[in-house]
């Protein structure tokens, strides 16, 4: 009882501080979505409109619409190419051996740049005119050299991905190399005695027992990638046109640019309640794999 | 180009006036420095101007005691730090740096100071032209000083003009032609356009469009107006420079005015529409040219209409929620001084261009250093055009600059676009 005492007493600061720098904000801005808040008439709240931003958000918002839109695209490609080039790069790293342990240091390197730094240089090396990706394509292939890479929607969207995945990728590999080292050897080795093929065995053997790890890399990309704004606001602008618009860069122009926070407080909460599922399909997944990983422990220690 | 009789004897007086600084000054000081010992804090956008006027505080310090500390904020950031500021009714920042199309929807953050100009006999109209008097007032009230301000104009290639024996442009179609015989005799773009969506600036060469084919933005009731038979004409033509003339670089579609700036300063563009304060960018250490091969000129139009500008104004203002408004304006009356401004006009190391003040516009001197850059600004201010100064007006901005950046990549029709865009501006209108 003592103890148990002292524990909740510990737990005090943290619980303090978490309440006022994370639930107080989004406690006040929930307030905020059911309230008509136009900043450039008043720096006060205005009154309560109900659900009336709500409404307006899903039914008479074609602009947000269109953006959430752009951002399930977004968020698919972005996951499952980050998630594909995750894999290859953590299965060819997983030998052992000095170059492959350097390597695997160095893949950090993507995931500690700035995601704004990272759009305004990929803007740059993009250029038509001085831009050395542009140059290198061109190079490659002489009938690139008139693309404008970021004048186009699908073009500017895959150059928003890539940029995203680059960031992401070598992370996430990281996290896939954890979860192979996980894969008993011997039963791959079994495998290969038994005539499967290399690939064979991946797919049936390495596969499905890194589902937990694949499930916790999907959930926590699709939450980053849902989050998206730096490097959409770098690099694209959500252009062109609105066609690589983002939920969240057109919260931040409603809310920043035109000033109405009602508006952009209600279409964050309904980002953050796609997000909150997410959230909790994540916790699940990690109490799961934490509990399967106690069962095998429990399982190995009877035998 | 002419100046009036009355600038003249304006800028004659300005000259006689800045002698007698800072006599003149310091009657307009509040005597033994009542304010000795206070700390201004200024939270200013990064430009070169200000660094200068950083450079003369110690004098400001020494006439009234008072401290003036600079806190810097990169462009992108300052409306940011502005609203934040505004929203916390934050007195940490004494005098704040607004651009006009901000104003409107920041008059909760920043004092008026109508009775504070009458207190220190300053004659705004006789220092400011019309276009940076209207940037820096919300309806009577006067929000702050003018400080920094823009006007467009055409740059070109001076030496390439030359070598071809063309005449520089004064309408669009003389740029379109001018172009052509660029592109088909040397290796550059005739003209470097920017129609990427970047805070507005694929709007800033269309509002001139507009204005020379006698279209506006909106109409005398706040509704909109651009998509007039007579601005769509204007917008194609607009967009006709990229997408039908091809006379821009390729790039155009996705550039920004910096990288378009940059085109022309690497030597592979010819001319380019754009702010003053450029010519900083195109004369600097990074460009491949030399100043000698840069020129300017008011910017083209339709014929028979005038030339028109859009203009780009900064003010200083008083944060509402500092306690020290009166220390404040000891400052805001020093530092726009005519004889400040001017003081970093005509110093060439400075390479600083950017006036507000009528006198120094046409000073003579000013002009001697600037090559006559400063006339055809105080040329290009009596034809100058603004937007509107409303609080709606970013919300509008950005959904223009979203039909531009669409149109630029080729999607859709104008006439479709501006109708669609200015249902959105009229539902918009209509909400607020």
């Amino acid at each position: 009882m003592h103890d148990r005492r002292l524990v909740l007493l510990l737990l005090v600061p943290s619980l303090a501080i978490t309440l006022l720098m994370a639930m107080y904000p989004l406690g006040y801005s929930l307030l905020v979505s059911f309230r008509d808040w136009r900043l450039a008439k008043s720096p006060e709240p205005g009154p309560f409109v109900g659900w009336e931003n709500y409404k307006l958000l899903l039914t008479d918002d074609p602009e947000f619409l269109a953006s959430a839109l752009v951002t399930l695209k977004f968020v698919v490609a972005n996951v499952c190419v980050t998630l594909l080039v995750a894999m290859v790069i953590a299965v060819v790293l997983q030998r052992a051996g000095r170059l492959y342990s350097i390597t695997r240091t160095l893949l950090i390197i993507p995931f500690v740049m700035s995601p704004a730094l990272i759009g305004v240089s990929l803007r740059f090396m993009l250029n038509p005119e001085y831009g050395v990706l542009h140059s290198m394509a061109a190079g490659v292939v002489p009938t690139l050299k008139n693309t404008v890479w970021l004048s186009d929607g699908d073009w500017a969207m895959v150059a928003l991905v890539m940029a995203d995945v680059w960031h992401w990728a070598p992370y996430m590999a990281l996290v896939l190399l954890g979860g192979l080292a996980s894969v008993p050897k011997d039963s791959i080795e079994a495998a290969q005695v038994d005539g499967a093929s290399a690939w064979r065995a991946f797919f049936t053997i390495v596969l499905p027992q890194m589902k937990p790890v694949i499930a916790v890399v999907l959930v926590l990309k699709t939450v980053f990638a849902l989050k998206t704004f730096d490097m959409v606001y770098t690099l694209t602008r959500g252009g062109p046109g609105a066609s690589t618009q983002t939920l969240a860069y057109q919260i931040y122009t409603t809310g920043f640019q035109f000033y109405d926070m009602g508006y952009a407080a209600a279409a964050a909460y309904l980002l953050t309640a796609v997000l909150m599922v997410l959230a909790g399909f994540y916790v699940r997944l990690m109490f799961a794999s934490e509990r399967s990983g106690e069962r095998a422990a429990k399982g190995a220690g009877h035998d | 180009m002419t100046i009036s009789r009355r600038a003249l004897l304006q800028a004659g007086a300005a000259a006689t006036a800045s002698a007698a600084w800072p006599a003149a000054f310091a009657q307009m000081l509040k005597p033994g420095k009542p304010y000795a010992g206070t700390t201004l804090s200024v939270l200013t956008v990064v430009a070169p101007q200000f660094k200068g006027h950083e450079a003369l505080l110690p004098e400001f310090e020494q006439l009234t005691g008072i401290k003036v500390k600079y806190d810097y904020v990169p462009f992108a950031n300052t409306r940011d730090k502005l609203t934040a500021e505004m929203v916390a009714k934050s007195g940490s920042y004494d005098v704040v740096s607004v651009m006009d199309v901000w104003g409107p929807s920041l008059v909760s953050l920043i004092q008026p100071i109508n009775e504070r100009i009458k207190a220190k006999k300053i004659d705004m109209e006789d220092r400011y032209p019309a276009a940076h008097l209207r940037a820096s007032k919300s309806g009577n009230n006067i929000l702050g000083l003018p400080i920094r301000g823009h006007v467009q104009l055409l740059f070109y290639r001076r030496d390439i003009f030359d070598q071809l024996s063309l005449k520089v442009p004064a309408t669009w179609q003389q740029v379109v032609d001018a172009s052509k015989v660029i592109q088909s005799r040397t290796d550059m773009a005739g003209i470097a356009m920017y129609y990427k969506k970047n805070a507005g600036q694929n709007l800033m060469i269309w509002y001139n469009f507009l204005w020379g084919k006698g279209a506006d933005i909106l109409d005398a009731k706040g509704m909109p107006t651009f998509n007039s038979a007579a601005g769509v004409e204007a917008t194609q033509d607009y967009l006709d420079l990229m997408l039908k003339h091809k006379v821009t670089p390729a790039g155009s579609v996705a550039f920004d005015e910096n990288d378009a700036t940059i085109s022309v300063a690497q030597g592979r563009s010819a001319m380019i529409p754009v702010w003053w304060w450029r010519l900083q960018q195109l004369r600097g250490k990074d460009a491949k040219i030399s100043g000698d091969q840069v020129a300017f000129a008011p910017l083209p139009s339709y014929p028979g209409a005038n030339s028109t500008t859009y203009t780009n104004t900064w003010f200083y203002g008083l944060n509402k929620f500092s306690k020290k408004h009166d220390a404040g304006m000891e400052f805001l009356a020093w530092l726009t001084q005519p004889k400040i401004e001017r003081s970093l006009l005509v110093d060439p190391s400075k390479n600083e261009i950017v006036a507000v003040q009528r006198a120094n516009l046409i000073d003579r001197e000013v002009n001697t250093v600037s090559n006559g850059l400063h006339r055809f600004g105080a040329l290009g201010l009596q034809g100058a055009r603004g937007v509107p100064l409303i609080a709606e007006w970013p919300q509008i901005s950005d959904i223009l600059e979203t039909t531009m950046s669409e149109l630029a990549s080729g999607k859709g029709q104008v006439k479709g676009a501006l109708d669609d865009a200015a249902g959105r501006v009229r539902k918009l209108m209509r909400r607020a």
